[in-house]
Protein backbone atom coordinates (compact mmCIF):
# COMPACT_ATOMS: atom_id res chain seq x y z
CA UNK A 1 0.00 0.00 0.00
CA UNK A 2 1.25 3.54 -1.19
CA UNK A 3 -0.16 7.04 -0.28
CA UNK A 4 -2.28 8.02 -2.47
CA UNK A 5 -0.17 10.79 -4.26
CA UNK A 6 -1.10 14.10 -6.17
CA UNK A 7 0.16 16.36 -8.19
CA UNK A 8 -1.48 18.63 -10.32
CA UNK A 9 -1.17 18.39 -14.13
CA UNK A 10 -0.58 21.79 -15.35
CA UNK A 11 -0.29 25.22 -14.16
CA UNK A 12 -4.10 26.50 -12.83
CA UNK A 13 -5.29 30.22 -13.20
CA UNK A 14 -8.92 29.48 -11.40
CA UNK A 15 -8.96 28.97 -7.39
CA UNK A 16 -9.87 24.97 -6.82
CA UNK A 17 -11.79 23.40 -4.17
CA UNK A 18 -10.15 20.57 -2.71
CA UNK A 19 -12.46 19.69 -0.23
CA UNK A 20 -13.25 16.31 -2.66
CA UNK A 21 -10.13 15.15 -0.79
CA UNK A 22 -12.04 14.86 2.64
CA UNK A 23 -13.91 11.87 1.95
CA UNK A 24 -11.66 9.97 -0.15
CA UNK A 25 -11.89 7.01 2.22
CA UNK A 26 -15.42 6.69 0.72
CA UNK A 27 -14.87 5.62 -2.64
CA UNK A 28 -14.61 1.83 -3.41
CA UNK A 29 -11.37 1.79 -5.24
CA UNK A 30 -8.59 4.37 -7.18
CA UNK A 31 -10.82 4.12 -10.05
CA UNK A 32 -13.68 5.97 -8.60
CA UNK A 33 -11.64 8.26 -6.93
CA UNK A 34 -10.04 9.51 -10.28
CA UNK A 35 -13.15 9.67 -12.26
CA UNK A 36 -14.99 11.73 -9.29
CA UNK A 37 -15.85 14.92 -10.63
CA UNK A 38 -14.79 18.33 -9.46
CA UNK A 39 -15.54 21.77 -10.47
CA UNK A 40 -12.66 24.46 -11.98
CA UNK A 41 -13.51 27.55 -13.19
CA UNK A 42 -16.87 27.08 -14.41
CA UNK A 43 -16.77 23.39 -15.93
CA UNK A 44 -16.35 19.47 -14.25
CA UNK A 45 -13.36 18.33 -14.78
CA UNK A 46 -12.26 14.45 -13.69
CA UNK A 47 -9.80 14.45 -10.78
CA UNK A 48 -7.49 12.57 -13.42
CA UNK A 49 -7.99 15.57 -15.84
CA UNK A 50 -6.64 17.93 -13.45
CA UNK A 51 -4.44 15.99 -11.12
CA UNK A 52 -1.85 13.23 -12.03
CA UNK A 53 -2.21 10.23 -9.22
CA UNK A 54 0.26 7.60 -8.15
CA UNK A 55 -0.78 5.03 -4.72
CA UNK A 56 -3.74 3.37 -3.66
CA UNK A 57 -4.00 4.52 -0.35
CA UNK A 58 -7.52 6.25 0.12
CA UNK A 59 -6.81 7.63 3.93
CA UNK A 60 -3.40 8.73 3.60
CA UNK A 61 -2.80 11.48 1.14
CA UNK A 62 -0.20 13.35 0.00
CA UNK A 63 -0.62 16.65 -1.74
CA UNK A 64 2.84 17.63 -4.13
CA UNK A 65 3.67 21.02 -5.35
CA UNK A 66 0.56 22.45 -3.91
CA UNK A 67 -0.03 26.38 -4.79
CA UNK A 68 -1.88 29.05 -2.84
CA UNK A 69 -4.58 28.73 -5.49
CA UNK A 70 -6.16 25.48 -4.20
CA UNK A 71 -8.48 26.25 -0.85
CA UNK A 72 -10.19 23.96 1.58
CA UNK A 73 -7.76 21.12 1.71
CA UNK A 74 -8.79 18.67 4.53
CA UNK A 75 -11.80 20.69 5.23
CA UNK A 76 -13.99 18.75 7.31
CA UNK A 77 -11.83 15.45 7.12
CA UNK A 78 -12.55 12.55 9.10
CA UNK A 79 -10.13 9.89 10.28
CA UNK A 80 -7.05 10.94 7.15
CA UNK A 81 -4.02 11.86 7.78
CA UNK A 82 -2.79 14.06 4.70
CA UNK A 83 0.68 15.55 4.26
CA UNK A 84 0.58 18.53 1.76
CA UNK A 85 3.89 20.64 0.45
CA UNK A 86 4.02 23.96 -0.62
CA UNK A 87 2.25 26.76 0.28
CA UNK A 88 -1.48 26.20 0.11
CA UNK A 89 -5.08 28.67 -0.65
CA UNK A 90 -8.17 29.58 1.95
CA UNK A 91 -9.24 27.31 4.89
CA UNK A 92 -7.43 24.24 5.35
CA UNK A 93 -8.43 22.16 7.87
CA UNK A 94 -11.13 24.17 8.06
CA UNK A 95 -14.38 22.24 10.37
CA UNK A 96 -11.91 19.32 10.54
CA UNK A 97 -13.25 16.57 12.41
CA UNK A 98 -10.16 13.98 13.16
CA UNK A 99 -7.30 12.88 11.53
CA UNK A 100 -3.67 14.39 10.90
CA UNK A 101 -3.00 17.56 7.99
CA UNK A 102 0.45 18.17 7.98
CA UNK A 103 1.64 21.06 5.83
CA UNK A 104 5.03 21.71 4.78
CA UNK A 105 4.56 25.47 3.49
CA UNK A 106 2.53 28.25 4.53
CA UNK A 107 -1.47 28.34 4.35
CA UNK A 108 -3.28 31.67 3.57
CA UNK A 109 -6.82 32.81 5.78
CA UNK A 110 -9.24 30.77 7.52
CA UNK A 111 -7.16 28.29 8.25
CA UNK A 112 -8.01 25.28 11.18
CA UNK A 113 -11.43 27.56 11.63
CA UNK A 114 -13.94 25.90 13.55
CA UNK A 115 -11.57 22.65 13.96
CA UNK A 116 -13.79 20.00 15.78
CA UNK A 117 -10.82 17.12 16.29
CA UNK A 118 -8.06 16.03 14.89
CA UNK A 119 -4.26 17.52 14.70
CA UNK A 120 -3.30 20.26 12.12
CA UNK A 121 0.56 20.43 11.74
CA UNK A 122 1.88 23.78 10.07
CA UNK A 123 5.52 24.01 9.21
CA UNK A 124 5.46 27.51 7.92
CA UNK A 125 3.32 30.70 8.67
CA UNK A 126 -0.71 30.54 8.66
CA UNK A 127 -2.81 33.78 7.41
CA UNK A 128 -5.81 35.61 9.28
CA UNK A 129 -8.51 34.04 11.23
CA UNK A 130 -6.30 30.95 11.85
CA UNK A 131 -8.74 28.86 14.22
CA UNK A 132 -11.01 31.47 14.33
CA UNK A 133 -15.06 30.99 13.78
CA UNK A 134 -15.91 29.60 9.81
CA UNK A 135 -18.09 32.22 8.50
CA UNK A 136 -21.13 30.12 8.57
CA UNK A 137 -20.71 29.39 12.57
CA UNK A 138 -20.26 31.31 15.70
CA UNK A 139 -17.39 29.17 17.43
CA UNK A 140 -13.73 29.03 16.79
CA UNK A 141 -11.88 25.58 17.43
CA UNK A 142 -14.24 23.31 19.36
CA UNK A 143 -11.02 20.69 19.70
CA UNK A 144 -8.51 19.25 18.53
CA UNK A 145 -4.50 20.07 18.76
CA UNK A 146 -2.80 22.53 16.39
CA UNK A 147 1.48 23.32 16.05
CA UNK A 148 2.41 26.34 13.61
CA UNK A 149 6.08 26.79 13.12
CA UNK A 150 6.09 30.28 12.22
CA UNK A 151 3.63 33.00 12.45
CA UNK A 152 0.26 33.60 12.45
CA UNK A 153 -2.35 36.64 11.33
CA UNK A 154 -4.43 38.50 12.75
CA UNK A 155 -8.03 38.19 14.08
CA UNK A 156 -7.39 34.35 15.01
CA UNK A 157 -8.94 32.03 17.61
CA UNK A 158 -11.80 34.16 18.37
CA UNK A 159 -14.18 32.68 20.07
CA UNK A 160 -12.07 29.17 20.20
CA UNK A 161 -13.69 27.02 23.04
CA UNK A 162 -11.23 24.05 23.38
CA UNK A 163 -8.19 22.53 22.05
CA UNK A 164 -4.20 22.97 22.64
CA UNK A 165 -2.45 25.02 20.23
CA UNK A 166 1.51 25.54 20.21
CA UNK A 167 2.69 28.40 17.94
CA UNK A 168 6.67 28.71 17.78
CA UNK A 169 6.75 32.05 16.13
CA UNK A 170 4.52 35.81 16.64
CA UNK A 171 0.47 36.26 16.63
CA UNK A 172 -0.95 39.25 14.87
CA UNK A 173 -3.18 41.51 16.11
CA UNK A 174 -7.36 41.02 17.89
CA UNK A 175 -6.29 37.57 18.79
CA UNK A 176 -8.07 35.14 21.12
CA UNK A 177 -11.04 37.54 20.95
CA UNK A 178 -14.13 36.07 22.97
CA UNK A 179 -12.38 33.04 23.84
CA UNK A 180 -14.54 30.66 25.38
CA UNK A 181 -11.52 27.79 26.55
CA UNK A 182 -8.23 25.78 25.60
CA UNK A 183 -5.02 26.35 25.57
CA UNK A 184 -2.47 28.09 23.70
CA UNK A 185 1.73 28.46 24.00
CA UNK A 186 3.00 31.10 21.68
CA UNK A 187 6.68 31.54 22.03
CA UNK A 188 6.91 34.89 19.96
CA UNK A 189 5.47 38.42 20.34
CA UNK A 190 1.91 39.00 20.30
CA UNK A 191 0.03 41.59 18.25
CA UNK A 192 -2.60 44.16 19.76
CA UNK A 193 -6.11 43.50 21.38
CA UNK A 194 -5.15 40.61 22.72
CA UNK A 195 -7.71 38.29 24.42
CA UNK A 196 -10.61 41.23 24.46
CA UNK A 197 -13.61 39.85 26.40
CA UNK A 198 -11.67 36.43 27.00
CA UNK A 199 -13.85 34.32 29.61
CA UNK A 200 -11.69 31.32 30.08
CA UNK A 201 -8.92 29.36 29.10
CA UNK A 202 -4.83 29.15 29.61
CA UNK A 203 -2.50 31.23 27.81
CA UNK A 204 1.13 31.22 28.16
CA UNK A 205 2.96 33.88 26.99
CA UNK A 206 6.15 35.78 27.07
CA UNK A 207 4.38 38.97 27.00
CA UNK A 208 4.01 40.98 30.41
CA UNK A 209 1.30 43.78 28.85
CA UNK A 210 -1.42 40.84 28.87
CA UNK A 211 -1.19 40.56 32.52
CA UNK A 212 -2.31 44.33 33.35
CA UNK A 213 -5.90 43.76 34.15
CA UNK A 214 -4.74 40.02 35.79
CA UNK A 215 -3.60 39.33 39.58
CA UNK A 216 -0.76 37.07 40.26
CA UNK A 217 -1.55 33.99 42.18
CA UNK A 218 1.02 32.38 43.94
CA UNK A 219 4.21 30.64 42.94
CA UNK A 220 3.12 27.21 44.10
CA UNK A 221 4.67 23.91 41.58
CA UNK A 222 1.76 22.84 39.86
CA UNK A 223 2.38 19.62 38.85
CA UNK A 224 -0.45 19.74 36.15
CA UNK A 225 2.52 21.99 33.69
CA UNK A 226 4.84 19.05 33.94
CA UNK A 227 2.49 16.93 32.70
CA UNK A 228 0.63 19.13 29.81
CA UNK A 229 3.61 19.38 28.47
CA UNK A 230 4.45 16.00 28.69
CA UNK A 231 1.28 14.89 27.14
CA UNK A 232 2.08 17.95 24.23
CA UNK A 233 6.04 16.79 23.64
CA UNK A 234 4.17 12.75 23.09
CA UNK A 235 1.92 14.79 19.92
CA UNK A 236 4.80 16.84 18.74
CA UNK A 237 7.56 14.70 18.85
CA UNK A 238 10.24 17.48 19.75
CA UNK A 239 11.11 19.29 22.72
CA UNK A 240 8.48 22.07 23.77
CA UNK A 241 9.75 25.52 24.14
CA UNK A 242 8.38 26.18 27.55
CA UNK A 243 10.44 23.37 28.89
CA UNK A 244 12.58 24.07 31.92
CA UNK A 245 11.23 27.51 31.64
CA UNK A 246 9.93 29.44 35.21
CA UNK A 247 6.37 30.00 34.75
CA UNK A 248 4.05 32.57 36.61
CA UNK A 249 0.46 32.21 37.06
CA UNK A 250 -1.96 35.39 36.46
CA UNK A 251 -5.37 34.72 36.95
CA UNK A 252 -8.29 36.94 35.72
CA UNK A 253 -11.29 38.57 37.73
CA UNK A 254 -14.57 37.00 38.57
CA UNK A 255 -15.65 40.22 38.60
CA UNK A 256 -15.22 40.87 35.15
CA UNK A 257 -16.26 37.57 33.99
CA UNK A 258 -12.40 36.28 33.27
CA UNK A 259 -11.89 33.30 34.77
CA UNK A 260 -8.89 32.68 32.19
CA UNK A 261 -5.14 32.11 33.38
CA UNK A 262 -1.86 33.35 31.89
CA UNK A 263 1.55 31.50 32.48
CA UNK A 264 4.21 33.64 31.65
CA UNK A 265 7.46 32.76 31.20
CA UNK A 266 10.68 34.62 30.65
CA UNK A 267 12.23 34.97 27.18
CA UNK B 1 0.93 -34.86 43.79
CA UNK B 2 4.04 -34.38 45.18
CA UNK B 3 5.72 -30.76 43.34
CA UNK B 4 9.39 -30.35 45.02
CA UNK B 5 8.50 -31.79 48.16
CA UNK B 6 5.05 -30.49 49.08
CA UNK B 7 2.03 -31.95 48.48
CA UNK B 8 -0.73 -30.56 46.22
CA UNK B 9 -4.26 -31.03 47.04
CA UNK B 10 -6.12 -32.71 43.79
CA UNK B 11 -8.73 -29.59 44.54
CA UNK B 12 -9.41 -26.31 42.48
CA UNK B 13 -10.38 -23.04 43.54
CA UNK B 14 -13.19 -21.01 42.52
CA UNK B 15 -13.67 -17.97 41.37
CA UNK B 16 -16.36 -15.72 40.21
CA UNK B 17 -16.69 -13.15 37.03
CA UNK B 18 -15.89 -9.96 38.39
CA UNK B 19 -15.44 -5.98 36.76
CA UNK B 20 -12.20 -4.32 37.30
CA UNK B 21 -10.69 -0.93 36.98
CA UNK B 22 -7.15 0.48 36.86
CA UNK B 23 -6.44 4.09 38.52
CA UNK B 24 -2.59 5.44 38.99
CA UNK B 25 -1.89 7.45 41.51
CA UNK B 26 1.09 9.51 41.55
CA UNK B 27 2.79 12.28 44.33
CA UNK B 28 5.39 14.52 44.76
CA UNK B 29 7.24 11.42 46.49
CA UNK B 30 6.47 7.65 46.90
CA UNK B 31 5.95 8.42 50.31
CA UNK B 32 2.70 10.29 50.20
CA UNK B 33 1.84 8.35 46.76
CA UNK B 34 1.57 5.13 49.05
CA UNK B 35 -0.06 6.84 51.83
CA UNK B 36 -2.69 7.92 49.54
CA UNK B 37 -2.91 4.61 48.19
CA UNK B 38 -2.62 2.65 51.68
CA UNK B 39 -5.96 4.34 52.41
CA UNK B 40 -7.89 4.58 49.33
CA UNK B 41 -7.29 0.33 49.18
CA UNK B 42 -7.81 0.42 53.50
CA UNK B 43 -11.44 -1.91 53.94
CA UNK B 44 -11.29 -2.80 50.66
CA UNK B 45 -10.90 -6.76 51.85
CA UNK B 46 -13.76 -8.47 50.12
CA UNK B 47 -17.19 -7.32 48.02
CA UNK B 48 -19.36 -9.26 51.11
CA UNK B 49 -19.10 -5.77 53.03
CA UNK B 50 -16.33 -3.81 51.87
CA UNK B 51 -18.20 -2.61 48.20
CA UNK B 52 -15.09 -3.82 46.20
CA UNK B 53 -12.03 -5.39 46.48
CA UNK B 54 -8.96 -3.39 46.00
CA UNK B 55 -5.13 -3.26 46.21
CA UNK B 56 -1.65 -2.00 45.32
CA UNK B 57 -0.81 -3.90 42.04
CA UNK B 58 2.73 -2.32 41.61
CA UNK B 59 5.09 0.32 42.26
CA UNK B 60 5.72 2.87 39.08
CA UNK B 61 8.83 4.77 38.45
CA UNK B 62 8.52 8.29 37.40
CA UNK B 63 9.09 6.76 33.96
CA UNK B 64 6.08 4.83 33.73
CA UNK B 65 3.66 7.61 35.21
CA UNK B 66 1.26 10.06 32.94
CA UNK B 67 3.23 13.08 35.01
CA UNK B 68 6.68 11.34 35.37
CA UNK B 69 6.19 11.47 39.47
CA UNK B 70 6.34 8.38 41.08
CA UNK B 71 3.24 6.50 42.11
CA UNK B 72 1.28 3.27 42.08
CA UNK B 73 -1.19 1.79 40.39
CA UNK B 74 -4.00 0.12 41.84
CA UNK B 75 -6.54 -2.45 40.83
CA UNK B 76 -10.08 -2.08 42.04
CA UNK B 77 -12.54 -5.17 41.51
CA UNK B 78 -16.50 -5.16 42.05
CA UNK B 79 -19.29 -7.17 41.14
CA UNK B 80 -21.68 -4.36 39.51
CA UNK B 81 -20.92 -1.22 37.72
CA UNK B 82 -22.85 0.73 39.68
CA UNK B 83 -21.22 -0.34 42.89
CA UNK B 84 -17.48 -0.12 41.20
CA UNK B 85 -18.60 3.83 39.86
CA UNK B 86 -19.39 4.17 43.77
CA UNK B 87 -16.81 3.13 45.60
CA UNK B 88 -14.27 4.23 43.05
CA UNK B 89 -15.56 7.78 43.27
CA UNK B 90 -15.90 7.77 46.78
CA UNK B 91 -12.14 6.63 47.32
CA UNK B 92 -10.81 8.83 45.28
CA UNK B 93 -12.71 11.94 47.02
CA UNK B 94 -12.31 10.75 50.22
CA UNK B 95 -8.29 9.05 50.25
CA UNK B 96 -6.68 10.52 46.90
CA UNK B 97 -8.16 14.23 46.62
CA UNK B 98 -7.12 14.85 50.48
CA UNK B 99 -3.61 13.64 50.43
CA UNK B 100 -1.18 16.51 49.74
CA UNK B 101 0.37 16.69 46.35
CA UNK B 102 -1.18 13.54 44.94
CA UNK B 103 -3.28 13.30 41.13
CA UNK B 104 -5.15 10.39 39.72
CA UNK B 105 -5.04 9.14 36.35
CA UNK B 106 -6.94 5.95 34.11
CA UNK B 107 -4.57 3.14 34.05
CA UNK B 108 -6.30 1.63 31.40
CA UNK B 109 -8.13 2.00 28.43
CA UNK B 110 -11.08 0.64 26.91
CA UNK B 111 -14.76 1.40 25.37
CA UNK B 112 -16.55 1.14 28.62
CA UNK B 113 -15.68 4.01 30.72
CA UNK B 114 -16.82 4.84 33.58
CA UNK B 115 -16.26 8.03 36.10
CA UNK B 116 -13.07 8.65 37.42
CA UNK B 117 -12.67 12.54 38.42
CA UNK B 118 -15.84 13.92 36.79
CA UNK B 119 -18.20 14.08 39.57
CA UNK B 120 -15.29 15.04 41.60
CA UNK B 121 -14.44 18.07 39.84
CA UNK B 122 -17.41 20.04 41.64
CA UNK B 123 -15.27 20.13 44.90
CA UNK B 124 -13.51 23.18 42.88
CA UNK B 125 -17.02 25.15 43.41
CA UNK B 126 -16.45 26.60 39.81
CA UNK B 127 -13.27 27.34 39.88
CA UNK B 128 -12.64 23.77 38.08
CA UNK B 129 -10.46 23.94 35.12
CA UNK B 130 -10.90 21.36 32.26
CA UNK B 131 -8.33 20.56 30.48
CA UNK B 132 -9.14 18.21 27.05
CA UNK B 133 -5.92 16.84 25.30
CA UNK B 134 -6.51 14.65 22.10
CA UNK B 135 -9.40 12.09 23.15
CA UNK B 136 -9.10 12.43 27.03
CA UNK B 137 -10.68 14.84 29.60
CA UNK B 138 -8.22 16.05 32.69
CA UNK B 139 -9.97 18.28 35.41
CA UNK B 140 -7.55 20.91 37.46
CA UNK B 141 -9.91 21.41 40.78
CA UNK B 142 -7.95 24.00 42.86
CA UNK B 143 -6.92 22.88 46.49
CA UNK B 144 -4.94 24.36 49.46
CA UNK B 145 -1.27 23.12 48.35
CA UNK B 146 -1.94 24.11 44.36
CA UNK B 147 -4.18 21.70 42.26
CA UNK B 148 -5.50 18.61 42.18
CA UNK B 149 -5.12 16.61 38.41
CA UNK B 150 -7.77 14.13 37.77
CA UNK B 151 -8.46 12.22 34.58
CA UNK B 152 -12.46 12.41 33.93
CA UNK B 153 -12.86 8.76 33.39
CA UNK B 154 -11.40 5.45 33.95
CA UNK B 155 -11.75 2.35 31.67
CA UNK B 156 -14.26 -0.77 33.61
CA UNK B 157 -13.06 -4.44 31.91
CA UNK B 158 -13.91 -7.97 32.61
CA UNK B 159 -11.87 -9.60 35.51
CA UNK B 160 -11.84 -12.47 37.59
CA UNK B 161 -11.80 -12.31 41.51
CA UNK B 162 -11.11 -14.91 43.89
CA UNK B 163 -8.85 -17.27 42.75
CA UNK B 164 -7.05 -18.54 45.84
CA UNK B 165 -4.96 -21.32 47.54
CA UNK B 166 -4.92 -23.03 51.01
CA UNK B 167 -1.54 -23.19 52.64
CA UNK B 168 -2.27 -26.30 55.19
CA UNK B 169 0.72 -26.16 58.16
CA UNK B 170 1.96 -28.07 60.96
CA UNK B 171 2.09 -24.65 62.73
CA UNK B 172 0.85 -20.76 62.58
CA UNK B 173 4.51 -19.45 62.24
CA UNK B 174 5.36 -21.40 59.50
CA UNK B 175 2.33 -20.85 58.20
CA UNK B 176 2.29 -17.50 57.98
CA UNK B 177 5.92 -17.20 56.96
CA UNK B 178 5.02 -19.11 54.03
CA UNK B 179 1.90 -17.12 53.15
CA UNK B 180 4.26 -14.12 53.42
CA UNK B 181 7.06 -15.94 50.81
CA UNK B 182 4.61 -16.32 48.64
CA UNK B 183 2.72 -12.76 48.58
CA UNK B 184 5.69 -11.27 48.72
CA UNK B 185 6.63 -12.90 45.42
CA UNK B 186 4.05 -11.59 43.31
CA UNK B 187 4.16 -8.30 45.26
CA UNK B 188 4.60 -6.78 41.93
CA UNK B 189 3.13 -9.35 39.36
CA UNK B 190 0.99 -7.29 36.83
CA UNK B 191 -2.53 -7.35 36.82
CA UNK B 192 -3.48 -9.11 39.99
CA UNK B 193 -3.82 -7.71 43.53
CA UNK B 194 -4.13 -9.74 46.69
CA UNK B 195 -6.83 -7.44 48.55
CA UNK B 196 -6.41 -8.48 52.32
CA UNK B 197 -4.12 -6.95 54.68
CA UNK B 198 -0.89 -8.50 53.82
CA UNK B 199 -2.57 -10.62 51.20
CA UNK B 200 -3.13 -13.47 53.58
CA UNK B 201 -6.63 -14.47 55.37
CA UNK B 202 -7.13 -16.75 58.12
CA UNK B 203 -10.81 -16.68 57.94
CA UNK B 204 -11.64 -18.77 54.51
CA UNK B 205 -15.36 -18.79 54.49
CA UNK B 206 -17.85 -20.77 53.40
CA UNK B 207 -21.33 -19.90 51.87
CA UNK B 208 -24.07 -19.84 54.50
CA UNK B 209 -24.48 -19.90 58.13
CA UNK B 210 -26.66 -21.83 60.56
CA UNK B 211 -27.78 -17.68 61.43
CA UNK B 212 -30.16 -17.27 58.55
CA UNK B 213 -28.82 -13.57 58.76
CA UNK B 214 -25.36 -14.37 57.98
CA UNK B 215 -24.60 -14.93 53.86
CA UNK B 216 -20.95 -16.54 54.39
CA UNK B 217 -19.78 -18.25 58.12
CA UNK B 218 -16.42 -19.54 58.82
CA UNK B 219 -14.97 -22.37 56.81
CA UNK B 220 -15.26 -25.10 59.55
CA UNK B 221 -14.10 -28.06 57.07
CA UNK B 222 -10.59 -26.02 57.07
CA UNK B 223 -10.54 -24.80 60.58
CA UNK B 224 -8.02 -26.99 62.81
CA UNK B 225 -9.66 -26.20 66.23
CA UNK B 226 -13.27 -28.06 64.74
CA UNK B 227 -11.48 -31.14 63.25
CA UNK B 228 -13.18 -33.54 65.79
CA UNK B 229 -16.80 -31.73 65.43
CA UNK B 230 -16.86 -31.49 62.13
CA UNK B 231 -16.41 -32.99 58.90
CA UNK B 232 -12.98 -31.62 58.13
CA UNK B 233 -10.63 -31.89 55.13
CA UNK B 234 -7.75 -31.31 57.21
CA UNK B 235 -5.30 -34.28 57.53
CA UNK B 236 -4.19 -34.57 61.40
CA UNK B 237 -0.95 -33.16 61.50
CA UNK B 238 -2.40 -29.64 60.10
CA UNK B 239 -2.55 -27.19 63.07
CA UNK B 240 -2.77 -23.62 60.89
CA UNK B 241 -4.35 -23.10 57.71
CA UNK B 242 -3.60 -19.43 55.94
CA UNK B 243 -5.44 -18.69 52.66
CA UNK B 244 -4.29 -16.28 49.89
CA UNK B 245 -7.05 -14.97 47.67
CA UNK B 246 -6.09 -13.19 43.97
CA UNK B 247 -8.11 -11.92 42.47
CA UNK B 248 -6.95 -10.84 38.67
CA UNK B 249 -7.89 -9.14 34.88
CA UNK B 250 -7.30 -12.86 33.26
CA UNK B 251 -7.70 -16.36 34.43
CA UNK B 252 -4.15 -16.68 32.81
CA UNK B 253 -2.96 -14.24 35.69
CA UNK B 254 -4.69 -15.76 38.48
CA UNK B 255 -2.59 -18.90 37.43
CA UNK B 256 0.42 -17.68 37.06
CA UNK B 257 0.39 -15.42 40.08
CA UNK B 258 -0.89 -18.83 42.00
CA UNK B 259 2.00 -21.15 40.21
CA UNK B 260 4.96 -18.55 41.24
CA UNK B 261 3.49 -18.11 44.78
CA UNK B 262 3.25 -22.08 45.41
CA UNK B 263 7.08 -22.46 43.66
CA UNK B 264 8.17 -19.53 46.14
CA UNK B 265 7.39 -21.93 49.21
CA UNK B 266 8.71 -24.86 47.60
CA UNK B 267 11.90 -23.08 47.17
CA UNK B 268 11.87 -22.04 50.99
CA UNK B 269 13.46 -23.87 54.00
CA UNK B 270 9.94 -23.67 55.20
CA UNK B 271 8.53 -26.21 53.17
CA UNK B 272 9.14 -28.91 55.26
CA UNK B 273 6.33 -27.37 57.59
CA UNK B 274 4.09 -27.44 55.32
CA UNK B 275 1.45 -30.53 54.99
CA UNK B 276 -0.16 -29.36 51.35
CA UNK B 277 -1.48 -26.63 49.58
CA UNK B 278 -4.80 -27.00 48.92
CA UNK B 279 -7.68 -24.50 47.44
CA UNK B 280 -10.86 -22.90 48.60
CA UNK B 281 -14.08 -23.91 46.46
CA UNK B 282 -17.82 -24.10 46.71
CA UNK B 283 -18.17 -27.54 44.93
CA UNK B 284 -17.82 -25.66 41.46
CA UNK B 285 -21.33 -24.53 41.09
CA UNK B 286 -20.76 -20.93 42.50
CA UNK B 287 -18.19 -19.80 40.56
CA UNK B 288 -17.58 -19.41 36.31
CA UNK B 289 -13.62 -20.27 36.88
CA UNK B 290 -11.94 -22.97 38.40
CA UNK B 291 -8.13 -23.20 38.99
CA UNK B 292 -6.93 -26.78 39.41
CA UNK B 293 -3.61 -26.82 40.89
CA UNK B 294 -2.11 -29.94 40.20
CA UNK B 295 -2.79 -28.49 36.25
CA UNK B 296 -1.12 -25.00 37.29
CA UNK B 297 1.63 -26.68 38.76
CA UNK B 298 2.26 -29.35 35.75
Amino acid sequence: MKPLTLKLKQKITYRIDMSFLSDAYKYKSIKHFMSKKIIYGNQEFKVSQLFSVTGNQLNNIVIKSAIPLMDNIGCKQQGISMNVYGNIGYSFGKQMVSGSLVLHGNALDYAASGMKGGKIFIYGNAGDYFGAKPNAGNEGILDGFIYVKGNVGNDSFQRVRRGNIIIDGNIGNDACREMISGSILIKGSIGNSFGIDIKRGSIFIKDRKLTRDYTQSNDAEYNFIKFYLTQLKSIIKKKIFLEKKKLKRYYGNKDKNNLSEIFLFTA
Amino acid sequence: MIYKGIKIENTFAEAFNMKASRIIVTADNAKWAKHACDSFTGFATSVIACGVEAGIETELKRSETPDNRPGYSILVFSMSRSQLEKQLETRVGQCILTCPTTAVFSGMSGEDMIPLGKNLRYFGDGYQISKKILNKRFWRVPVMDGEFLCEESTARVPAIGGGNFLVLSKNRESCLKACEIAVNEIKNHPNIITPFPGGVVRSGSKVGSKYKALIASTNDAFCPTLKSITKSDLPKSVSCVMEIVINGLTSDDISAAICKSIKAISQSKIKKDIIAISAGNYGGKLGQHHFHLRKIMK
